[in-house]
């Protein structure tokens, strides 16, 4: 008999329609103490799936190289199949972002792993990699780039992941796949909601120890 | 061969009640769930979402009903009419019970945060309710044609 999941699913608040909302609808400790409901197994596969989204805010001394390399590692360990569907459409939107930042700095296409790694290279010169079908908002995230407006490519991002999320959540309703979409949109909700002035100070002071090393503490 | 046949009716006389429990104890227990579920989430209206969760309890009692409209001495000449109609009658009691169970735990979920759409959530479990009401009693109507 398959596991239960009812108690969990229906103790934890709707997720709005849209990601660009003034507060998480739970807290992180609050989402926190609910996921303890899980069993250890999928308690598991949870911690992957958070485990991902910190190494998917990487360190920037990560070369492309590392990231596959670390890609390829991470996807042996995980069986769950949504899981790995997440974690593929996540870093196919990354390879993407990288081939339009690199094409724009005038460099070849990137590493990148997932499924349109070629279709990129063969198609580098096409403003969208003619993948506009599927990722219609290249074309925008590119005029973004291009008019250093960082807020609206975020915002394009968010909103493209955060779609996809929705679309696949409709297949589940009371199973461990909701639980895991769920949590893909509360992280996109809760990574919108605190990009306040706190969290970039602290972010950019990251960057600058992680760049830096010893040094960055020279003049404290 | 009289003995199976004999078999086949008292399976056929005790399967409403039998089917229709395991289909109650599933249904119950999955709106249950989500009942407890929503009361963490929500301030108030607990009782509407326990009050909703035993709805699928119905199904055991058509089934003990049936199993009475059923009930005489099993010969081999009762037994084949026994078995199909109180197994068929109970099959229907059971998948009725579970899924009308999967039916208030989802009514239970949306309406915790929209109590305006309560009424209207409830009418899919309502509707399921309804088949296993043919179900029960096109089962009595049979039962009568049955040889004593």
């Amino acid at each position: 008999m398959s596991r239960s999941y009812h108690t969990l699913i229906a103790s934890l608040p709707p997720l709005p329609k849209h990601f660009d909302v003034e507060r998480v609808p739970i807290s992180a400790p609050r989402l926190e103490e609910r996921l303890k409901m899980l069993a250890e197994e999928d308690a598991q596969v949870v911690r992957q799936w958070t485990g991902f989204l910190n190494w998917d805010r990487q360190v920037l001394d990560r070369t492309d190289e590392d990231v596959a390399k670390g890609y390829h590692e991470m996807m042996a360990r995980i069986s769950n199949e949504t899981l790995r569907e997440m974690i593929e459409f996540r870093m196919d939107t990354r390879t993407i972002i990288a081939a339009v930042r690199r094409r724009r700095a005038g460099l070849p296409p990137p590493t990148g792993v997932g499924q349109w790694v070629e279709q990129i290279r063969g198609n580098y010169d096409h403003p969208e990699f003619r993948l506009q079908g599927r990722f219609g908002w290249i074309g925008k995230l590119d005029q973004a780039l291009q008019s250093g407006e960082a807020m609206v490519a975020q915002r394009l991002l968010f909103e493209a992941n955060y779609r996809n999320w929705a679309r696949m959540a409709e297949r589940f309703t009371f199973s461990f796949e909701a639980v895991l979409l769920y949590l893909a949109r509360w992280e996109i909700i809760d990574r919108w909601t605190s990009r306040n002035e706190s969290a970039g100070k602290l972010r950019f002071e990251t960057m600058i120890t992680e760049t830096l090393g010893e040094y960055a503490h020279l003049f404290k | 061969m009289d003995g199976v046949l004999i078999l086949l009716g008292w399976i056929g006389l005790f399967a409403p009640t039998a089917l229709g429990a395991i289909g109650s104890i599933v249904g119950c227990a999955r709106a249950g769930q989500a009942a407890c579920g929503a009361m963490l989430d929500v301030e108030s209206g607990y009782g509407r979402f326990v009050g909703l969760s035993a709805l699928p309890s119905s199904q055991i009692i058509y089934g003990i009903v049936v199993m009475f409209s059923l009930q005489r001495t099993i010969s081999a000449d009762n037994g084949p009419g026994l078995f199909g109609i109180g197994v068929l009658c109970g099959l229907a009691l059971m998948f009725s019970a579970m899924f009308q169970g999967a039916c208030c735990a989802s009514a239970i979920n949306v309406s915790k945060h929209k109590p305006e759409i309560f009424g209207l959530s409830v009418a899919p479990a309502a509707i399921v309710e309804g088949f296993a009401v043919f179900a029960f009693i096109f089962a009595l109507v049979l039962s009568g044609n049955i040889p004593a």
